[in-house]
């Protein structure tokens, strides 16, 4: 049977005992000093005559672009339209990948009959839907939430389903040995345990979730962020299409900001958890 | 521990002849792909109440085969085993298992991890809450009922598995090399202790190591398990009075049983009294 191995879980920044705190500064240092320097050859590449302005305008031209966006009146229902689709994608990807993958673990006659099909399925580029789901559904919301759905949800379950079957023998047998109902089990043992693989598989979902309502805005749409990029691009207003991808940019980053909260205040014991 | 067990008082252990486990003709046959494989032959053997049993044996001699069927964890293929009279077919909550890892929940506290059973047979309350805390004050771990397993060593680990099991009173404690994966000084305080609190509370122990002289050292009797197929191959009394000192394993009486031991795990055959 084909194997697929969950995302990995994100390296936990603790403090390290060799490191003192000057080092960790030195090294913030040094990747703001790398940002900026990415910033002044962007900056200078278009003005000293390097690639021209309208293939790459400068940066200080993106930022003036940006600013102007912000204040235009459509601005608003295109981000909004777009983080919609983005938040009840995520969701749902998340809903179902976790249901899927919890149905599977604790059902292994399921699993054998379902999770070849998973596999098989994830094997499909599935942005070759797009233009399907686009018939299907529409130009409007929907058929960006079903595509940022279908690629989201599996991470989460692929993850969920390794998480829940890596708890270590030894904890079964003490459950057993206690008389626990497999649902005290469930909810004491394996689910806890399997807590920080899901959550890495619900991080990759975010990205996925971005990526599947912007591509299905490529392939489609009247509105959106991805509109926007298609339409600033047609018309070669290339400061604005940089301008977009800044916003998209915060979007990922502001979730997965978001999640990384979200994910140490639940999983306070994450620096353990191989150990056990 | 403080004895306020309403177990009977600390008798002489295994002086008494009221048996808790009988083992008759207990044996354990895995199908696999390349055929049948004999873990264990049948097994008779009776353990009386409060009694400390050791079973040493080469590794897949049958030690945890056997222990799983007496935890009602795993069906026998041949013969049964009996607690207090009644044929073992399920796991119970007379006896506790204790593992070579302690398995805590990391994220629960020290005392979270010890109520874990109380709140899984639904008994959780300030009575339980009391005692768990009395338990961990006799494994040492007073001071610690609010740390998080990754705050202690190892030794400290298996205090709370200890702890955890010892808080729901079991009857019996099966252990199969508890303390197998602590350093030499940390086990043999361990040995000293579960020696200590399993007496008190008259538990009857089943304690599976590979280590001779810990089997001798601790035991009313050892068990000599060989394998290919895994039997019971002598039984040997130990005589030595209780509370057990180290200073005893430096006696030539201790060196003798040793070495009887070692006579019948190497020949492989029953020469044991
Ligand atoms: N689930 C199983 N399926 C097939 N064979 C098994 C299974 N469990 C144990 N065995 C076999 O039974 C024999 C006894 O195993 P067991 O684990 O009881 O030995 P052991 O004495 O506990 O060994 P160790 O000291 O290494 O823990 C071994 O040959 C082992 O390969
Ligand atoms: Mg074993």
């Amino acid at each position: 049977m084909a194997k697929i191995t969950a995302v990995e879980a994100e390296p936990v920044k603790t403090v390290s005992p060799y490191t003192n705190p000057n080092q960790e500064l030195r090294y913030k240092l040094y990747t703001i000093g790398i940002l900026l320097a990415i910033v002044a050859a962007w900056e200078m590449a278009p003005r000293l005559g390097l690639v021209s302005p309208i293939i790459l305008p400068s940066f200080s031209a993106v930022i003036g672009a940006l600013i102007t966006l912000l204040q235009q009146d459509f601005f608003l229902r295109h981000f909004t339209v777009t983080l919609t689709e983005i938040v009840i994608g995520f969701i749902l990807g998340t809903a179902i990948g976790l249901s899927i993958g919890i149905a599977l673990a604790v059902w292994p006659t399921a699993k054998r009959i379902a999770y070849p099909l998973v596999v098989g399925f994830q094997a499909i580029p599935k942005i070759v839907f797009a233009p399907l789901f686009i018939a299907w559904f529409g130009f409007g919301m929907s058929s960006k939430v079903v595509m940022a759905v279908v690629i989201s949800f599996f991470p989460v379950l692929i993850n969920t389903l390794v998480g829940l079957e890596s708890v270590p023998e030894d904890a079964r047998r003490l459950m057993r040995s206690i008389k626990a109902t497999p649902l005290q089990t469930f909810r004491k043992v394996s689910l806890p345990h399997a807590l920080p693989v899901i959550f890495a598989g619900i991080k990759a979902a975010l990205t996925f979730a971005v990526i599947g309502a912007i591509v299905g805005e490529f392939v489609g749409a009247s509105e959106g962020l991805g509109y926007l990029v298609e339409l600033y691009k047609n018309q070669l207003r290339i400061d604005r299409v940089f301008a977009v991808i800044v916003i998209l940019a915060t979007i990922g980053a502001g979730g997965y900001f978001l999640l990384e909260w979200l994910d140490r205040k639940l999983i306070f014991w994450r620096d353990d958890s191989e150990s056990k | 521990m403080a004895a306020q067990t309403q177990k009977p008082a600390p008798l002489e252990r295994a002086a008494q002849g009221v048996p808790i486990i009988e083992i008759e003709g207990l044996g354990k046959t895995f199908a696999i792909d390349t055929g049948p494989v004999v873990a264990l032959e049948s097994v008779d053997l009776t353990i009386r109440k409060g009694e400390f049993v050791s079973f040493v044996g080469p590794s897949g001699c049958g030690k945890s085969t056997l222990l799983n069927m007496v935890a009602g964890l795993l069906p026998a293929s041949g013969g049964q085993a009996m607690l207090n009279g009644d044929v073992i077919e399920e796991p119970s909550r007379k006896v506790g298992f204790m593992f070579q890892t302690a398995v805590l929940l990391p994220w629960r506290t020290v005392e979270q991890n010890v109520l874990m059973p109380a709140e899984v047979f639904g008994t959780k309350n300030e009575a339980t809450r009391q005692k768990a805390r009395k338990v961990l004050e006799a494994v040492g771990l007073g001071d610690f009922t609010d740390a998080y397993p990754r705050q202690l060593s190892g030794g400290m680990q298996q205090r709370v598995s200890l702890a955890r099991t010892l808080t729901y009173e079991p009857d019996v404690l099966l252990m199969d090399e508890p303390f197998g994966a602590l350093d030499e000084f940390t086990r043999e305080a361990m040995n000293l202790e579960l020696m200590r609190i399993t007496q008190a509370a008259g538990i009857t122990v089943l304690f599976v190591t590979h280590n001779i002289s810990e089997a001798v050292f601790m035991a009313d009797r050892v068990v000599i398990m060989t394998p290919r197929p895994g039997k019971v191959s002598g039984v040997i009394d130990i005589d030595f009075p209780r509370p057990r000192v180290i200073e005893q394993m430096q006696s030539q009486k201790f060196t003798d049983l040793i070495f009887q031991v070692r006579g019948i795990l190497g020949h492989g055959q029953d020469n044991s009294s």
